[in-house]
């Protein structure tokens, strides 16, 4: 046990307040005994540090893993070793999380236990792709970690050039808008290419996300370089009667609100009745977000895949666009995985170094890529067509 | 490190979740019929079977010592039979079958410091990265942000009165390790200085071909320093990506004074009436302010309380700012309109006003 | 095929090795070295990555990060000085 906390003053600001504090969790991992404690409590040392000198004390990279891997371990050295000697070798270790974040409280205190045994106590729940994160492993610590993980039937996650961890919505297990088994999809696929996100062999990371709806919340558009958005093909669901009963509850006004909201203008409302014009629908969700009890998805069910979102680094952010505008979603997924397969072996060979997917369709052009891929143009994957006449014809016709 | 491979368990993959679902998941699983809002923070799923499941979500600050995940396990073995789960925002959910649990249980949380709500038209939980806590390109920090900010906005956790969900990130560095580029309100770490280059030791830490093509902009070329092989940064054409550190530990980009944060507005994922779209720049830089960030906590609230002033119903901050433009916006928030609004990037005239639609004061 | 793996694999390594201090190799880097010198025929994608795995979990080489994963000799391997 730490016989006294580091003294932070500056931090010690961030326990006050009504929010819950991170500072404050920080200390219950430095009261722990052994080795964890120490090493919270000199990790409290060097936020205090970085609060007084208003940079940041960590360094990067290296060979760092578990034997066998090449991802999901993240080395990080503190650059104070000398003051900080526990916190010196501070690496994280990524957990891939079960489907949907459910957990049973048995199998967390036993994740809770491993990590007061090899490693700091501090962890988050969970990081931005979905991992389970144990922040703060040594070197040395790293493979009993492992061995300890996979006794309790876990693995770890993905880092650096491969498959990241893929993670869904809750779907099925707890959401009646899921147009397919976000969760089961997101298992299978995971199982499916733990090659892939253990052995690092693409020129960058690769990420999948699995929403059930187009309410997509976990932002599949904008964070993965495969956005599997749940939808549906029919006419949406309606209770005309549970209508009526929003109609006359004062949440909301249905013209105003509700009609006058929809994106392409496919529904009316006459005072009594409200009519969609179902082909007209683009399954944007609004009406069925305001009126879960009345109006559902339709019954002919499954996704629209999407390629290539991205944050800036390195060629700007990007949003992930239109490839298959409908794919039905049963297992074993064959379709989706040999989309993923003929991407991985297109980009594989020839992307740049860090160069995203969706940077390389960018770079070599959309039409190109398809056709490599073998999907055909069509006008879902695109806003409008060109307005630029700089055509690269093909001028040798094939016989 | 002698590792008998043999002995040795790999690629197992994630436990299959079915192993961890409460038996009220496993029998109405895909058979939901609708779900409402019973109060802020406690959700009710109604199965076609007339099941019924109560969600109670709380606030966690993302950083969990494992100490606190004991303590939300006693309260998930004492009210949920032992049955959690997490959301893709860092909130944790208790899941009851038990109406009668609700209330004890909200009421235990809250007692141990967890505020319960972020649900429907609310401030949720702010997804963040790991800041000075843990990241070697951090611009600034990231919980202690989330948390002074929080402190501030917390009635929007706990309440459902704003127009629209309004979702904010937190990301300390152009990385983005968070959905920053599509949130209603972002917070972006960023750096201002040109990479001060540790010619000793470039050569041993890094490859200098993959440094100079690191750059997007062709700002680094090769260079010798004192007979040694490195590299120099043209500093005009420099424009703080780090990407250089990320491949070259050598180029150390964070500065105490020159290094902070910009807030960005507008952007979202949802498909919901409008398309999702990016965050779009408000605030190109405000300086770093350990350990409260006053400046940047005073910016967003001022954004959140001029959009819950002005949107209507249903409208999120983009769409909202979509409808009465962008002039409007810096109208009525008394942001400054600067040079550094007006993208000069690779796809730049995009975002040019090409029509005379214009509002005129 | 007449090509086996621990050719592919000793021909990789060599590769590393040469390269070491130098240029940092990814994974296809090497597959697509070794689809060059022993024809796709006899070294496919596949086949090289058998090689590379062998590699790795017999720690001869190990993975390393540097703003992307490349395949490098383990600091203390004799080759490595």
């Amino acid at each position: 046990m730490v016989e006294k906390l580091r003294d932070t003053p500056k931090i010690d600001e961030l326990m006050k307040g009504p929010w819950p504090s991170f500072v404050k969790e920080i200390k219950l991992s430095a009261k722990l005994s052994g080795r964890a404690g120490e090493r919270a409590n000199d990790l409290l040392g060097v936020l205090e540090r970085s609060y007084n000198d208003k940079i940041g004390h960590w360094k990067h990279g290296g060979i760092v893993g578990v034997m066998g891997y090449g991802g999901g371990v993240i080395g990080r050295y503190n650059d104070l070793p000398e003051e900080f000697p526990k916190v010196a070798h501070f690496h994280t270790v990524r957990v891939n999380q079960p489907s949907g974040w459910f957990y049973k409280t048995d199998v967390l205190r036993k994740i809770c236990d491993l990590w007061e045994k090899h490693g700091s106590g501090v962890t988050n729940m969970h990081g931005s792709t979905g991992d389970i994160i144990l922040l703060g492993c040594a070197t040395e610590d790293l493979e009993p970690v492992f061995a300890d993980l996979t006794e309790m039937g876990f693995d770890l996650g993905g880092s650096g050039s491969d498959v990241r961890t893929p993670s869904a919505c809750c779907g099925m297990a707890r959401c009646e808008w899921a147009c397919y088994d976000t969760m089961g999809a997101c298992h299978d696929i995971t199982q499916t290419f733990q090659d892939e996100l253990h052995r690092p062999a693409f020129p960058y990371k690769y990420k999948f996300k699995f929403a059930g709806c187009p309410n997509d919340c976990v932002a599949s558009v904008a964070r993965s370089d495969m956005s599997i958005i749940g939808t549906w093909r029919d006419d949406i669901q309606m209770d005309a009667a549970a209508v009526s009963e929003y109609a006359q509850s004062g949440k909301f006004d249905m013209q105003a609100d509700v009609v006058g909201r929809c994106p392409t203008g496919c529904m009316s409302w006459d005072g009594q009745k409200l009519a969609i014009d179902n082909r007209n629908c683009v399954k944007c969700m609004h009406c069925i977000n305001a009126m879960p009890k009345a109006l559902a998805p339709g019954r002919d069910r499954g996704a629209t895949v999407l390629l290539g979102s991205k944050a800036p680094i390195v060629g700007g952010a990007l949003l992930s666009s239109v490839m298959v505008p409908f794919l039905k979603m049963e297992p074993p997924y064959e379709d989706l995985k040999e989309l993923a397969e003929a991407i991985w072996d297109l980009w594989g060979e020839h992307g740049k170094n860090r160069e995203r997917v969706g940077e390389f369709i960018q770079r070599i052009g959309m039409s190109n890529f398809l056709e490599q891929i073998g999907l055909d143009p069509i006008p879902e994957m695109v806003i409008q067509p060109r307005t630029n006449p700089y055509i690269f014809f093909e001028t040798e016709e094939e016989e | 490190m002698a590792v008998d491979m043999k002995k040795r368990v790999t690629d197992i993959g994630p436990p299959h979740y079915d192993k961890f679902l409460p038996p009220v998941i496993k029998k109405n699983y895909g058979k939901w019929k609708y779900h409402e809002i019973v109060k802020p923070g406690v959700l009710m799923h109604v199965a076609e079977s007339g099941d019924k499941l109560y969600s109670v979500r709380a606030a966690t600050p993302r950083l969990a010592s494992i100490e606190s995940i004991r303590m939300f396990c006693d309260i998930a073995d004492e009210f949920c039979d032992g049955h959690l789960r997490y959301t893709s925002r860092n909130n944790v959910e208790f899941l009851i079958t038990d109406e009668s649990k609700i209330d004890p249980c909200v009421a235990r949380l809250k007692k141990e410091g967890y505020p319960v709500g972020g649900m429907g038209p609310s401030i949720t939980n702010i997804v963040h990265t790991q800041g000075w806590v843990h990241c070697h390109s951090a611009a600034t920090d990231a919980s202690g942000v989330v948390k002074s900010l929080m402190d501030e906005l917390f009635p929007y956790f706990e309440e459902m009165n704003l127009p629209a969900k309004l979702r904010i990130a937190f990301a300390c560095c152009l990385n983005m390790c968070g959905a920053v580029h599509c949130s209603d309100i972002a917070l972006l770490g960023v750096h201002r200085r040109i990479p001060e280059i540790q010619h000793d030791q470039i050569k041993a830490q890094c490859e200098i071909p993959s440094t100079v093509a690191a750059c997007p902009t062709g700002a680094i070329r090769t260079a010798t320093v004192d007979g040694k092989q490195s590299v120099e940064v043209i500093e005009e054409q420099c424009m703080f990506c780090a990407n250089c550190y990320t491949v070259c530990p050598a180029m150390t980009l964070n500065d105490p004074e020159m290094d902070g944060l910009s807030i960005w507005v507008g952007g979202k994922v949802s498909n919901a009436r409008h398309e999702p779209m990016f965050s779009k720049l408000a605030i190109p830089y405000i300086p770093n302010e350990p350990p409260r960030w006053p400046t940047a906590v005073k910016a967003v609230k001022n954004i959140v309380e001029t959009y819950a002033k002005n949107a209507r119903k249903f409208e999120r901050v983009g769409e909202w700012i979509e409808r009465i433009g962008w002039p409007q916006f810096f109208d009525l928030t008394g942001i400054e309109f600067t040079k550094y609004h007006i993208d000069d990037f690779t796809h730049a005239g995009e975002s040019f006003k090409r029509s005379a639609q214009l509002r005129h004061k | 095929m007449s090509v086996s793996e621990d050719q592919v694999a000793e021909a990789m390594y060599a590769m590393i090795k040469e390269y070491h201090g130098k240029r940092n190799l990814k994974a296809l880097d090497l597959s697509k070295a070794m689809i060059e010198k022993f024809g796709e025929e006899e070294c496919d994608k596949k086949f090289c990555k058998k090689a590379i795995r062998q590699l790795i979990d017999s720690g001869r080489c190990t993975y390393s990060y540097v703003g992307g994963s490349y395949i490098v000799l383990p600091p203390d391997s004799p080759d490595a000085r």
